[in-house]
């Protein structure tokens, strides 16, 4: 039997997603966890707000004031869209394209918590690493899912 | 006959076009990164794929440029899909 992927395109272009309520529970503390993160300035976020000018302090520093909270502002919109729709059958394009960048963001964060590098490293540290680590994959099996879904 | 000042620097330096350059990172999946560059550029899957891969194995690829303020929105648009983006003067 083929494998029948959870997430799937639908004829008029919205999508079915099939997912257990342990995974839309997830999903939800996800959101809140990240939610009151982004406002934070904690250094996990580091790459979700990259400085775009090299060495140019004071150009960085006109984008951090100026461009940072509007996506910041973005990303707790796709947050708040997630949040919405975590118990929804199927999702509109724009829906799924919010869960795709929340779910990315989520796996920056712990991705820079965990110092993954190029091996991909599993972390030999403690409980919550651990935690961490298996949240990472988990997220990271989802995004492929949602991406083969909408990939052309 | 009009004679143009040679001392043109500024002018010259805003036509300068900005190119826009995603760099490789060990978080981001190759599929994630191919399909956001289709999305936002419009590329076709071959263009993107092939942009991906040299980011993936040079540590950067140049994925867009024009005007500072065209850099900057791509820039913007890469930031928020969580692409490590940056913009300089070609």
């Amino acid at each position: 039997m083929a494998f029948r992927s959870p997430i799937r395109r639908r004829r008029d272009g919205s999508y079915t997603v099939d997912l257990g309520p342990n995974e839309r529970e997830l999903l939800v503390s996800m959101c809140d966890q990240m939610r009151d993160l982004l406002t934070s300035g904690d250094p996990s976020l580091v790459r979700l707000f990259p400085t775009p000018y090299g060495d140019d302090t004071e150009r960085n520093e006109g984008y951090a004031a100026l461009v940072v909270p509007e996506l910041t502002e973005r990303r707790l919109a796709a947050l708040e869209t997630v949040r919405s729709t975590a118990q929804a059958t199927q999702l509109t394009a724009e829906e799924l394209s919010a869960w795709m960048r929340s779910v990315n963001d989520v796996r920056l964060v712990l991705g820079t918590i965990l110092d993954v590098d190029e091996s991909g490293t599993t972390p030999s540290g403690d409980q919550d690493d651990a935690d961490r680590y298996a949240t990472y994959e988990y997220l990271g099996m989802l995004l492929e899912l949602i991406v083969r879904a909408m990939a052309k | 006959m009009e004679v143009r000042e040679p001392e043109t620097g500024i002018e010259s330096d805003l036509d300068r076009p900005w190119v826009v350059i995603v760099w490789n990172d060990p978080i981001n999946l190759m599929s994630y990164v191919t399909l956001v560059l289709q999305q936002l550029f419009g590329y076709s899957k071959e263009k993107a794929t092939q942009l991906m891969m040299q980011v993936h194995q040079e540590g950067r690829a140049v994925v867009s440029g024009g005007t500072r303020s065209e850099a900057e929105r791509d820039v913007f648009r890469l930031h928020e899909h969580g692409l490590w983006a940056t913009m300089q003067q070609d």
